[in-house]
Order: structure tokens, then C-alpha cells, then sequence
């Protein structure tokens, strides 16, 4: 680290989305030879800070200086040119070039007028390409290579005229254990040859060896600052990012040990392009239990759930019941028995609350969907006053509550929820604890529960299974997984 | 391998133009007269070829820039008579000021907004030519004074030499670093502007462009002809064979728009015999090239060299 | 009197106009396809339908049933044959999907005009009225036939909403112009939810060129027109929305019918056009568009 003045200047910055503060009063430096490290969940307004800073957004207020010069208000190609060097999430290639003209075309300048490129070009992309790992692949296209290839190939293009500030998200997002390694080492390479690095990431652990300080954010704000176990170990960041401190919590007494399993997940393996999303998954969930899978953002719970559920294609085996999934339409597996409330939610936002819950029960009877309807609106009186209203003017909790019913108006067997607790506030919360309980003790449906925050999943769970970087790495029951996880999680 | 290739293709390349260019030893006027309407149209194809492939816009009214660039011409000369090149210089001028009236609303509009404007503004063309009949002879057409060559052979060499001429330049630029930054532009707007690429100027310029050679070639095309009427340069008609052209070639490899120009000219030629079919039969199999062979001709074999 | 005549005709007009392109919108907000062959199906349902009224001699009535029908059928067609197999291909980008479909649909279009050429001539037909004479309307002579298709076409754009804001059908069909992947989560088939559309939509745009044909006559040089005019319509309405399909059809049909009747017939399409501009380059998603 050095005493030079920062290169980048980041103070006061404010992004509005309508109504929504995604960004508020947002202020760091980085000084050239130091990595700091953008932490939050989604929602944080992490990834915004970031388009802003390059351009993509324009802030409401605030300024961003790279070297002492002033940014704010510059189309992006300016910007860009000016210093600043940025990774994407998702790598971006140009599929009819090769590796090597990829790297070419960030060396060049914003003429119209240039024909050729000059001389100097080839052979700094060739330094370039050998730099980061991609010599000998140089002359084949994209779609040949693997994905750290890719990974590779967009630092190359970020660090192609050398730029004071280097941005990079989401660092090692698809890359195997290994990879991660070589990658740090890369960006390693990038604070020994004096640039201000900025990694966004939502996950404090898997960058805390790289970074010099960590900047943490929730719901657009500064949390804490620090050293990475600083931030780790902050109390206001283990509650906004698990949910609160893992005390031990209650056995429960379960009786779903006896019952043969309703869900059987083998071996399942899921790409998405090249990023290996989902290795080598297997998890079980037998009739009436409540299962929590616990993981970060990025995880791989939303593949895992959208496997199951029949979005996604994938290698290995899923079983639900007597029937194997493979082959069947994502529509036939929802009429199977298996509801799902994405993240996302879907609802049908223009349509107001009854009519949603109504296509959810869709096959029912008239008599059946009445009697169904009654049984939801007492678990969620909430939207029985507000049947009439479009789903759209819901609130945040409202919406997750219609999400849940509609669901359940299907009459699942299986209710998969994926990370429903997602930028809800901690009263509502409780609401969704409590009617998740009811739904338990009064009904004999199976849940598979995928969750960020620990603290609500596993009150409920009776087995508890740990996602980390698309692999099941830990699996037991709630009570041992405070004992065994409490500290080292996060 | 995509250099070898390339070397091959440059050699293909000047064997069809040097047998292109013995044609007239063989060929009837007639069959002369097929071929150098069909080259100017491979103009009208590599133009929009361009602008597909390096601005990444869609544009289903070739013929409002092309129909701009014919019809300027045909009334300056008509009105002032001056030498061709001047007539074909002011037509290309308005040609690109109409490119230009299409850019802006590319630069905000996406998808399928974009492709109705160009719709919109063939009609609107259309409409002002037949309202105006006057100036622009209506639905009848205009005749010109001037022509090109009274000679079938010379107007053929004429052809070829702006076609082949057009095709180096196209080429070229698609090759070119231009090139490279017009498809970056084209292809992801926010990855080439994070690569410090100023997007708006470079859509700007591949619309210039486009328009640019498709109002020349249609200016040309009427000294050629020496006449000028709806139903050969604006009509949907024209502009929808001008797009199956350069798809059954293949989409943005600039050639095989030209390969694609004269095979569909000389087929349609060819199906003449079954009188109003003929253009059933193209439609028909141009519609089964883009169900069963997206990449046309040319993006085939190019492709293929890709996937090494 | 002329301004009642104007507001008779252009009524009736603007009708004809709502219903066909209340379909091309429906197409687009469920199935997201910009139909350009949508005038060649129109033209297919009213040349067999006339065909069916008079040379097979099945009377007026029946040979509408036919024609509709025939539209259909090529619905269908476009549909199974153009469409689903673009939007299913693996040798398109996603990107360039809508391209291509798009293209596909023109290139069917123009098939079907040629087709229809071929087979009938480019000879106007028009089919017999489905009510002969005249009535009074507070002096304005109008034929009978003018009344009973614009009340026609309104019965059917009154099914229309009732099978969308009041069937579980409709709602369904609703719903996946909003989000057709809440609708797979919930145990819908989409590929049954789609087909569901193409039918509706094949029998708005038959009974639509039925309607045409026995109005002011059709030939099969009319399906380009006829997919420019659904198409204005639909963009100065918004894509998506039907009302604002609606409510576009009748500021089409009456700017139209004013200028034939106070300018000049040959300058019909003009201010239709100038008003398209306006809003694609002010408004770009019409009046009421969602998209």
C-alpha cells in the first residue's frame, strides 16, 4: 500500500430509482497499489456504485475523481478512456474475432478515421494475451475456449491501456477452487503494477485474502469499513447479511426420519454457458420435512431450485416420488406436485391479488379452490382485504405473501421458496416465520427452503444442507450446524 | 486457418471477376442486361449487410435510402442537366441525410420499433412520390436524358467495376480496425463503450455509410436504366428481395451479399417460365434458407472455419 | 349531411380496422410475433369465403363460415410451419429471433399474395351482402349491410373482452402476455397456451376479411395494405394493448374518412402516415403500449 494520492475518489454519492434510494451517500478512496473490496448482498446497491462510477448510471449526487479529475457526467467511452478499466460479471466476447482481436480492439483508438491499427498494437496485444495466462491461445475464437479462459480474457481487456483504476465483479464468480487461486494471483499482479483495484462481490470470505479493506453495504449504505476481518467479525454486518447471531438453537422433534423420501436429488451438475453453476449436488427430502439449503448469492440455490422445477437443463438425477423428472415440461412438473416461489417472484403484476391466486389454482374444482382460498386468506388475512388491489401496488412483504399463497393454492406436495425473505423488513419477517410454522403444524406439506439469511431458516428446518460455490459442503441438523458453522460463516 | 481461408477466398474472388469480367464474349444482351442489374443490386445488398452486421440494425426499407439516392438524381437531371457524376454526387448527399433522418431513431428505439420506422419510411416515400407526380412522375415513372452507355457491353463493364469496387471498399472497411469498433458497436453497445468507444458516432457512421453506397448504386442504377419508377426502387418488394439477398448469402460477410444478389437475380431469371410464381418459388425458398440454413451461402463456409 | 356520412362511414371503417388489428395485437402481447402475413391470411379467409358463396354455391352465409375457416387454417399454417420453427431453431441467436420471424412472416406473406393471385386473379371480389337494402339514418342513405358488419364486428370484440376479463381461459392468455414464466410455475403448458392464441387470433382475423370482402371487396393485392394499415393501427395504439388497438383503429378509420371525403380520395393514407411518424419519434410505445 502506498501514501501516494488515491486514484480514485468516490464521495456523497446518491442514485435514485424513482422512488427507490439504491445508492445513498456512498463514499471511499482507493490509492494506486491497493485492492479494496465492495461487499453486499443483492439489493446492497454494490453493482450500482459501480455503474456509476463508470458511467453506465449517472448519480444524483455526488462525485467520483480518477487521478483528481472530476468523472461525474461523463458518457461512459469517456470515462473509459480516461483511466478507468472495468470487468463485467458476464464475460462479453466478440464471437467472430479471435482471442487476440478481442484484445486488439480495447488497444485502439476512437477514431473513425484509422483504417488500420498502427504497428504497435499487435505486438502490445500479444504482451497482453501472454500476461494473463492466454498465449497459446491466442488465434481461436471465444466460443472454443474454456470459461476461465473467458474470465481471462476480459481482464486482458480491462487492463489493455493500462488504466489507473481497474473495476472487477464479481471476481471469481463460476471459477473452480483452483481457478480461484490463478485469479488472485493475476489480480495480485494488477496492485504490484500500482493500479487502484475495486472488487465488487457479495461474498466477504471469498475475496478477504486479496483485499487490503473492505467497504460493506446493505440496502445502499455504508455498514462498515475495514480490514476484511474487521468487517467479518462487525456485528451490524453478521445481522443485515445472516439475519443475526447464531445462538443455539432448539432441537426439533421430528418424525419425518420414518418417512420415505419425496424429493432425490443425485449427482446433479448444472452449466450455464461454461460457468459450472451447479457440481455434482445430491440432497434428499422425505415426506413433511422442512429442509433448509443455506448459501450465499451465487451460490447455486436458485440453479438447484430451477432444476428441480424443469428450467434448466442438467446432467445427473432427479426424483420426486416414484416419477423421474428428466423429460417432463416445467408445466408438468408444477401439475405434479411441485410449486415453486422463485425469487423473482413472477407474479402477474397488472392483475390484482385474487385473480393471481386464482390462476394458481387453476386445476381445482370450483369447490376445492374456494375451500383452498378461505384456508389461505386465514394464514394471510392480509390479502384477503386486499384481494382487489393490482399485485404491482403490493408491497415488498405483501407481494412475498402472495407469491407464497399463490403457490400453495396449487395444493403442492412440495413448496420450494426460494430466498424469501429478500429485502423484506424484520417485522414482516416474523409475519413469514409465524405463518410458515402454522403451515407446518397444520398441513403435511414438504418445504425446501433456500436461504441467505441463516437466522430465519433454521428455526423451522429439520435438516439443514450448506451451498457453497455450487457444491453441498456441509449437511446435519439445525442445532449442530450452529455449534459447527456459527463463527466460520460468513 | 481463417487466414488461409481468407487467401482462398481472395483467390475465388478474382477468378470470378476475371470470368465476370470475359462474360460479354459469351453472353446474349440479354443475359448481359440481367447481370448488371443484378450487380448493382449486390451494391444494395452489401450496403445493408453492412449496416446489419456492423450497427446491428435491422433495416426492412432498403429502398427509402436507395429510392432517395434514384430519384435525387433522376431530378437534378432532369431539372438542371448536369454531367452524371454531379447528378449521382447530389443523389448520394440526400441519401445520406435520409441514413442519417433513420439513425436517430435507431439510437433510441430497440427491436422491433426500429424495423417498423424503416417500414414507415419506405411508405412514406412511396406516398410522396405518387403525391408529387409532377416533379417525380407518380406511379408512372420518370425517364432520364442521360444515360450510361447505350452499349449493353460497356454498361455491363460499368457494373462490374462499381460492384467489385464496392465490394473492396465494403470489404475492406468490415476488415478494418473501423470495422472491428463498428461491430463491437454493433454487437454489445455497453461492452464497447466500457472499451472506451463512443457507440452513438460509430452507429452514425455505419449508417452514412450504408446509405451512402445504396444511394449511389440506386443513382446508377437509373442512368442505367434510364428510368426511374416506384415498382423498381422503392417498392417493400425490392427491399425484401434485397434482404433475402444478403441472408442467403450470409448475414454480415459483406461477399456473400453480392453472391447472394446475382444467384437470386439469376434464379429469379431463371423462373421466369412459370410467370407469376416465379416470386412464390424465391419467397418459398428463401423462407426454407432461413428456417433450415440461418447462415445462408458464404456464412456456412466461413463458419466453419470459426468452429476450429 | 356530409358530416354524418363521414361519422357512419368512418364508424363502420374504423370497425372493420378495430377487429383486424385488435388480432395482430393479441398475437404480439401473447405470443410476441409481429405477424406480417397478417393481411395474406385476411385475404386467404375472404377469397375462399367468396369463393364458397358463390361457385360452390353455399350461399352467403355458409361461404363466411368457410372463409373463416380458411383464416384459420392459415393461421395455423403461419404458425406450425413459420413461426414455432424459428423460435424453436438452434442455429438462430436469441438476439435475432424476432429478426428472423419477422422475415419469415414477410416472406409467407408474399407467398400468399402470389399464391392467392395465382389461384384467383388479382381481380377484386366481393361478397354478396349478408343483409340487402338500405336504411334512413337521419337522412344519410346507408346500406344495410355497412350496419350489420360494424355491429359484427363489435359483437365480436365484445366475446373478445368477455373471454379475456371473464373466462379462467382468458385469464390464463392474460397472464402469459404478463409473464409466461409464472404461468409454467404454475403447472400452465405454454406450448398449448400459444396454439390457444393462434386459433383466436386465426378466427379475429377471418371473420375480419370476410367482413372486408363483403364491405368493400378484396384482391389479393390488398395484404400488404392491409398488414401496413393493422400495423399502423397497432403501433399508434400501443403494441400489446387492445383498447389502445381500438381506439387507434377509429382515429385511423376517421382521420382516413375525413380526408377521402374533404381532400381527396388519392390522399387517403397521408395523414395516417404523418401521425405514425409523430409517434414513433415522440411516443415510441403509442398510446397505451406496455412493452
Amino acid at each position: 500500500m502506498s501514501n501516494n494520492p488515491p486514484y480514485l475518489e468516490v464521495r456523497g454519492l446518491v442514485k435514485r430509482f424513482g422512488g427507490l434510494v439504491a445508492v445513498n451517500d456512498v463514499g471511499f478512496d482507493i490509492r494506486p497499489g491497493e485492492i479494496l473490496g465492495l461487499i453486499g448482498p443483492n439489493g446492497s446497491g454494490k453493482s450500482t456504485v459501480m455503474k456509476l462510477i463508470m458511467g453506465i448510471e449517472r448519480p444524483n449526487a455526488g462525485s467520483v475523481k480518477v487521478k483528481g479529475v472530476e468523472m461525474v457526467g461523463w458518457p461512459s467511452h469517456r470515462i473509459a478512456r480516461a483511466g478507468v478499466g472495468l470487468v463485467f460479471q458476464h464475460s462479453r466476447p466478440l464471437h467472430r474475432q479471435t482471442v487476440l482481436e478481442n484484445i486488439k480492439l480495447a488497444l485502439l483508438p476512437d477514431s473513425l478515421l484509422r483504417l488500420a491499427a498502427e504497428s504497435h498494437v499487435d505486438g502490445r496485444a500479444r504482451e497482453i494475451a501472454r500476461s494473463v495466462g492466454l498465449g497459446d491461445v491466442m488465434q481461436r475464437h471465444p466460443s472454443t475456449l474454456p470459461f476461465a479462459d473467458l474470465r481471462r480474457m476480459e481482464m486482458a481487456k480491462a487492463i489493455a491501456r493500462d488504466p489507473a483504476v481497474v473495476l472487477i465483479d464479481e471476481p471469481f464468480a463460476g471459477l473452480t477452487a483452483a481457478e480461484v487461486g490463478v485469479f488472485s494471483e493475476l489480480i495480485r499482479g494488477f496492485r504490484a503494477a500500482g493500479h487502484a483495484v475495486l472488487l465488487v462481490d457479495h461474498n466477504v470470505k471469498s475475496v478477504a485474502a486479496l483485499v487490503d479493506r473492505v467497504f460493506a453495504m446493505y440496502l445502499g449504505q455504508r455498514v462498515a469499513e475495514g480490514t476484511a476481518d474487521e468487517v467479518m467479525r462487525n456485528e451490524t454486518v453478521r445481522r443485515v447479511y445472516l439475519g443475526g447471531s447464531l445462538t443455539a438453537v432448539e432441537r426439533r422433534a421430528s418424525a419425518a426420519k420414518a418417512k420415505p423420501p419425496l424429493l432425490r436429488v443425485g449427482d446433479l451438475s448444472v452449466l450455464y454457458g461454461k460457468a459450472q453453476a451447479l457440481e455434482k449436488v445430491s440432497l434428499e427430502v422425505r415426506e413433511g420435512e422442512f429442509v433448509s439449503v443455506v448459501g450465499l448469492n451465487g451460490a447455486g440455490k436458485t440453479t438447484l431450485f430451477n432444476a428441480i422445477s424443469g428450467l434448466v437443463p442438467y446432467s445427473g438425477s432427479i426424483r420426486f416420488g416414484e416419477h423421474d423428472l428428466r423429460g417432463m415440461t416445467a408445466g408438468a412438473i408444477a401439475r405434479g406436485g411441485i410449486a415453486q416461489c422463485p425469487e423473482t417472484r413472477e407474479l402477474f403484476g397488472d392483475m390484482s391479488v385474487r385473480e393471481n391466486l386464482d390462476l394458481g389454482g387453476q386445476h381445482l374444482s370450483a369447490a376445492s379452490r374456494a375451500k383452498q382460498l378461505a384456508w389461505l386468506f386465514e394464514l394471510f388475512p392480509i390479502l384477503q382485504s386486499r384481494q382487489a388491489q393490482t399485485a404491482r401496488t403490493l408491497s415488498g412483504g405483501e407481494q412475498q405473501m402472495l407469491a407464497i399463497g399463490r403457490a400453495l393454492m396449487m395444493q403442492p406436495k412440495l413448496l420450494i421458496l426460494d430466498e424469501p425473505t429478500l429485502g423484506l423488513a424484520p417485522v414482516i419477517l416474523e409475519q413469514l416465520s409465524k405463518a410458515l410454522e402454522r403451515l407446518r403444524q397444520t398441513t403435511p406439506i414438504t418445504v425446501l427452503l433456500g436461504e441467505q439469511n441463516v437466522i430465519f431458516a433454521l428455526p423451522h428446518a429439520d435438516r439443514v444442507y450448506l451451498l457453497e460455490h455450487a457444491r453441498i459442503v456441509w449437511e446435519g441438523d439445525p442445532p449442530s450446524f450452529a455449534a459447527q458453522m456459527g463463527e466460520g460463516y460468513l | 486457418m481463417a487466414r488461409l481461408l481468407r487467401s482462398r477466398l481472395l483467390w475465388a474472388a478474382v477468378i470470378l471477376v476475371a470470368l465476370a469480367a470475359l462474360m460479354p464474349l459469351w453472353l446474349s444482351a440479354y443475359m448481359l442486361a440481367i447481370l448488371t442489374g443484378a450487380y448493382y443490386f449486390g451494391v444494395f445488398a452489401m450496403s445493408w449487410d453492412l449496416l446489419f452486421g456492423f450497427a446491428g440494425e435491422v433495416n426492412f426499407g432498403p429502398t427509402f435510402l436507395i429510392g432517395l439516392g434514384a430519384y435525387t438524381a433522376a431530378m437534378v437531371d432532369n431539372a438542371w442537366g448536369p454531367p452524371i457524376p454531379v447528378c449521382v454526387a447530389a443523389g448520394a448527399v440526400v441519401a445520406v441525410v435520409g441514413g442519417l433522418l433513420l439513425a436517430v431513431p435507431a439510437l433510441k428505439l430497440r427491436g422491433p420499433y426500429f424495423g417498423l420506422v424503416t417500414l414507415v419510411a419506405v411508405l412514406l416515400l412511396q406516398n410522396a412520390i405518387v403525391i408529387f407526380a409532377g416533379v417525380t412522375g407518380g406511379e408512372i415513372g420518370m425517364t432520364v436524358t442521360d444515360v450510361l452507355s447505350i452499349d449493353a457491353d460497356v454498361n455491363y463493364w460499368y457494373a462490374l467495376a462499381f460492384l467489385v469496387a464496392s465490394a473492396i471498399i465494403l470489404y475492406g472497411l468490415s476488415r478494418s480496425a473501423i470495422g472491428l469498433i463498428l461491430q463491437a458497436s454493433g454487437q454489445d453497445a455497453v461492452e464497447a463503450q466500457a472499451l472506451g468507444f463512443n457507440v452513438t458516432k460509430h452507429k452514425l457512421a455505419a449508417f452514412s455509410i450504408s446509405a451512402l453506397f445504396s444511394g449511389v448504386a440506386g443513382a446508377m442504377l437509373i442512368f442505367y436504366m434510364g428510368t426511374a419508377s416506384v415498382d423498381t426502387v422503392i417498392d417493400i418488394s425490392i427491399g425484401v428481395q434485397v434482404i433475402i439477398a444478403a441472408v442467403l448469402g450470409g448475414r454480415r460477410t459483406i461477399l456473400g451479399a453480392a453472391l447472394g444478389a446475382v444467384l437470386l437475380i439469376v434464379a429469379t431469371e431463371f423462373l421466369r417460365p412459370l410467370g407469376q410464381l416465379n416470386t412464390f418459388v424465391v419467397a418459398a425458398v428463401a423462407l426454407a434458407v432461413i428456417l433450415f440454413f440461418p447462415d445462408g451461402l458464404l456464412g456456412h463456409v466461413l463458419r466453419a472455419g470459426e468452429r476450429e | 349531411m356530409i358530416g354524418l356520412q363521414i361519422l357512419i362511414d368512418g364508424f363502420a371503417i374504423s370497425a372493420l380496422y378495430g377487429l383486424a388489428a385488435v388480432g395482430f395485437t393479441l398475437i404480439f402481447g401473447v405470443s410476441g410475433v409481429l405477424n406480417l402475413s397478417h393481411g395474406g391470411i385476411m385475404v386467404v379467409a375472404a377469397l375462399v369465403g367468396w369463393l364458397g358463396a358463390g361457385e360452390l354455391g353455399l350461399g352467403t352465409y355458409l361461404g363466411t363460415l368457410l372463409g373463416v375457416l380458411a383464416g384459420l387454417a392459415a393461421a395455423y399454417v403461419t404458425y406450425l410451419v413459420v413461426v414455432r420453427p424459428i423460435q424453436r431453431s438452434r442455429s438462430i441467436p436469441r438476439e435475432e429471433t424476432e429478426i428472423f420471424v419477422l422475415t419469415g412472416t414477410l416472406l409467407w406473406g408474399i407467398m400468399i399474395q402470389v399464391g392467392m393471385a395465382y389461384l384467383f386473379t388479382d381481380n377484386p371480389v366481393t361478397m354478396r351482402p349478408l343483409i340487402t337494402g338500405v336504411v334512413n339514418i337521419l337522412g344519410v342513405r346507408t346500406p344495410r349491410n355497412e350496419i350489420m358488419i360494424a355491429a359484427l364486428c363489435w359483437i365480436v370484440i365484445g366475446l373478445l373482452w368477455l373471454l379475456v376479463n371473464r373466462t379462467r381461459v382468458g385469464k390464463s392468455l392474460l397472464a402469459a402476455s404478463i409473464n409466461p414464466r409464472g404461468l409454467t410455475l404454475l403447472g400452465f403448458e405454454l406450448s398449448r397456451i400459444y396454439l390457444l392464441v393462434w386459433t383466436i387470433y386465426g378466427v379475429l382475423a377471418g371473420v375480419a376479411g370476410v367482413l372486408l370482402a363483403s364491405f368493400l371487396g378484396v384482391s389479393s393485392n390488398n395484404a400488404g395494405q392491409l398488414t401496413a394499415s393493422a400495423f399502423s393501427i397497432v403501433v399508434l395504439g400501443g403494441l400489446g394493448s387492445v383498447s389502445g388497438s381500438l381506439i387507434a383503429a377509429y382515429v385511423v378509420g376517421y382521420l382516413e374518412t375525413l380526408t377521402a371525403y374533404l381532400i381527396a380520395p388519392t390522399l387517403r393514407p397521408i395523414p395516417v402516415l404523418l401521425l405514425l411518424v409523430l409517434v414513433v419519434y415522440l411516443r415510441p410505445q403509442g398510446l397505451l403500449g406496455r412493452r
